[in-house]
C-alpha cells in the first residue's frame, strides 16, 4: 500500500523503489531501472494498439476512448504514415508518442535524401528505437512513455511488424499488442493465424478483436482508428476508407453479440445437465 | 596541352644532382617537368551490360602533363561486394569520392543486412560530385550487381547529373571510340561478345588518346561473382606503336594473322 513519508519539503510514496527510483541514470540493487519501469506502466493503463502480418500485406488498429463529446471525430489522431509504405501507431503518452513520429518523419526523410532508396520498416525501427533508449541513459531526460508499432512493407524483405517500448527494446513481430487490452488481444491473434489470411479478411478479425478489448469499459464511448498496407490500398500505407470501417465493425459487434450469447447458451445448458444430474432417480 | 619545349642541358655541378634523373638510358632533367599540371586520370573508361552481368573496363594511363605517373594503374574501385566504379578526372578528387563511398555503402550494407542498392552507391557518388562541383573536376561510372534491379549503370558526369545507362564511357579517350560503340554495341550480348567489344573499342581510344595507354584491365560483375582481368600490352589488337595498321575487323572468332591483329583469344 501507500504510505506518506515526509522526507525534508518532499512528500513522496514509498513504493518498490524506495529511493532508487529518482532519476533514470539510477540502477537498483536488483539491477532494474525504475524510471524506466515507470514508464512502461505509462503504457499499460492506456489505449490498445495492435498489428497483425498478413499474407499480402500489414494490418494496424487502435481503440481510442472519446474523451469529450464536443471533439471532432477523427481529430486525435493515433496512427500516422511516416512514408508511403511505412505506418506508425502510439500509445501511452500521447505528446511522447507524437515527437517520436516527427522524428521518424526526419529519419526517413534524411535517408532517402542520402541513399536514394526508401528507408526500410526494419532500419526505422532500429533507429528509432536507438533514439528511445537514449532518453533512458542521460540525467537530465525522462524515458518517452509510449509504446510503438511501426508497420511496414519493403520491396525486399515483405510485410513486417516492429514493437517499440520506453526502454527501447525492438523486436518483429507477425503479430502484436500493446496497452490496456493486450492480453486479451496477443491471445486471439495467436488463435487467428493471420499470416495465412489476406488483409481484407484479416481487417474484420482486427475491429473484432479491438471490440472485445474494449469490453470492461462498455459504458464508456469509443472509436477506432485502423490502417492497412495491402492490394486494396495500392500498396501504401493507408487508413481504412470509412465505409469499409463502418460495415466491418457493425459485423464485428453482430459477430461478438452472437458468441456472446453462444456462451451464455452453454452455460445455461452445462447448468441444465448439472441439475438433471441431480434430480434423475 | 603545352607544346613541347627545347630543354637546356642538365647542370652538370655535383650539388645539382637532385635535377638529374637516370632512366635507363635516359638522362631526365627534372627542372624541365612541368610539376604544375595536376595529377589526372586522362583515361578512357567504359561499362556495359550483357546477358548474366556487367562488365567494366579502363585503361591504365595516369598522367601529371606530359609525364605518365603510372602506367599501370588501377581505375577500377571497389565500393563493395558487388559494386565498383570507374574514375575519371582529377585523380585526388576521384580516389577521395569513392574513399567516401566506400565508407556510407559499408555504413547501409550493416544497416540494410544485405547488399546495398548500386542505386545508392551513384546517389552518394552524384551527392559529392553535384554539391562541390565548383572544386572538383571528377567523372565516374558506377556499376553493379543487387538483387532488386540486377546489373545497373549509372554515369555521373561532371556537372553531377545521375543517368542510368546500359552501355556508358567517359574519360578523354571516350570520344574516339564513340563512333565504334554506336556501330557495333547491341543489348543482351553474351560474356564473350561483351569482352571482346569492350577490348576492341578501349585499344582504339587508346591508339588515339595521348592520356589513355598501357593496359586494359577489365572487371566481370556477377550475381555469383566478381572476376578480374587484363589485357597486357603485347596482346592488345592495336598495338600503340604500330602505324601500319590502318584496319580492323570487329569479329569474335577470326585469328586474323594477315593483318597481324591478334585479339588474345582468351
Amino acid at each position: 500500500g501507500d504510505v506518506y513519508k515526509r522526507q525534508g519539503l518532499r512528500i513522496c510514496y514509498k513504493m518498490a523503489g524506495s529511493g532508487y527510483d529518482y532519476d533514470v541514470s539510477t540502477l537498483s540493487p536488483e539491477g532494474k531501472i525504475y524510471q524506466v519501469e515507470y514508464a512502461m506502466k505509462a503504457t499499460e493503463n492506456s489505449s490498445t494498439i495492435m498489428g497483425m502480418v498478413c499474407k499480402d500485406g500489414v494490418l494496424l488498429g487502435t481503440e481510442k476512448l472519446i474523451v469529450s463529446e464536443m471533439m471532432v471525430s477523427g481529430s486525435d489522431r493515433r496512427v500516422y504514415s511516416v512514408t508511403k509504405q511505412i505506418g506508425m501507431v502510439i500509445t501511452g503518452l500521447l505528446p511522447d508518442g507524437r515527437c517520436l513520429i516527427d522524428r521518424a518523419k526526419e529519419e526517413s526523410a534524411s535517408f532517402q535524401k542520402q541513399y536514394g532508396i526508401p528507408i526500410t520498416g526494419k532500419v526505422l525501427a532500429d533507429r528509432i528505437a536507438q533514439f528511445m533508449h537514449m532518453n533512458t541513459i542521460y540525467l537530465w531526460a525522462r524515458p518517452y512513455g509510449c509504446n510503438i508499432i511501426i508497420a511496414s512493407l519493403d520491396e525486399g524483405t515483405g510485410p513486417a511488424l516492429h514493437l517499440i517500448d520506453p526502454s527501447g527494446q525492438c523486436f518483429g513481430y507477425f503479430g502484436c499488442a500493446a496497452g490496456k487490452g493486450r492480453q486479451i488481444a496477443r491471445n486471439e491473434i495467436e488463435k487467428l493465424g493471420s499470416k495465412n489470411l489476406t488483409c481484407k479478411e484479416c481487417a474484420f478479425h482486427l475491429a473484432k478483436i479491438l471490440h472485445k478489448c474494449h469490453e470492461e469499459m462498455k459504458e464508456k464511448k469509443f472509436e477506432l482508428e485502423m490502417s492497412w498496407i495491402c492490394p486494396e490500398s495500392g500498396m501504401v500505407h493507408q487508413m481504412l476508407p470509412k465505409d469499409i470501417q463502418k460495415e466491418l465493425e457493425a459485423r464485428a459487434q453482430e459477430t461478438l453479440e452472437k458468441e456472446a450469447m453462444a456462451d451464455v447458451q452453454s452455460q445455461i445448458m452445462k447448468n441444465i445437465n448439472i441439475c438433471l444430474l441431480y434430480t434423475s432417480d | 596541352r603545352r607544346p613541347p619545349r627545347s630543354t637546356p642541358k642538365p647542370s652538370s655541378a655535383a650539388s645539382d644532382v637532385y635535377k638529374r634523373q637516370v632512366h635507363g638510358d635516359y638522362l631526365i632533367d627534372m627542372e624541365s617537368i612541368d610539376w604544375s599540371q595536376p595529377i589526372r586520370d586522362g583515361t578512357t573508361i567504359m561499362a556495359v551490360v550483357y546477358d548474366g552481368g556487367v562488365m567494366l573496363g579502363a585503361d591504365s594511363r595516369t598522367t601529371g602533363g606530359a609525364l605518365i605517373y603510372n602506367r599501370v594503374s588501377d581505375k577500377i574501385e571497389p565500393i563493395h561486394k558487388r559494386i565498383f566504379c570507374l574514375r575519371s578526372g582529377a585523380s585526388a578528387h576521384t580516389q577521395k569520392i569513392a574513399q567516401l563511398c566506400r565508407l556510407y555503402i559499408g555504413q547501409l550494407g550493416s544497416e540494410l543486412e544485405e547488399t546495398p542498392p548500386v542505386y545508392s552507391a551513384a546517389k552518394i557518388i552524384q551527392s559529392f560530385i553535384y554539391n562541390y562541383k565548383s572544386f572538383l573536376s571528377a567523372a565516374m561510372i558506377c556499376a553493379g550487381w543487387d538483387p532488386i534491379k540486377g546489373p545497373q549503370i549509372y554515369t555521373i558526369p561532371l556537372g553531377g547529373t545521375l543517368v542510368r545507362e546500359n552501355i556508358a564511357t567517359g574519360g578523354s579517350g571516350s570520344a574516339y571510340m564513340s563512333g565504334f560503340c554506336d556501330t557495333h554495341y547491341k543489348a543482351g550480348m553474351t560474356r564473350k561478345e561483351c569482352r571482346d567489344f569492350m577490348i576492341q573499342s578501349i585499344s582504339l581510344a587508346m591508339f588515339r588518346d595521348s592520356s589513355s595507354g598501357g593496359i586494359i584491365r577489365l572487371l566481370d560483375i556477377t550475381k555469383d561473382g566478381v572476376s578480374r582481368e587484363y589485357i597486357s600490352h603485347d596482346q592488345l589488337p592495336l598495338k600503340q606503336n604500330n602505324y601500319s595498321q590502318s584496319c580492323l575487323l570487329y569479329t569474335s572468332d577470326a585469328a586474323d594473322e594477315g593483318l597481324g591483329v591478334d585479339l588474345g583469344g582468351r
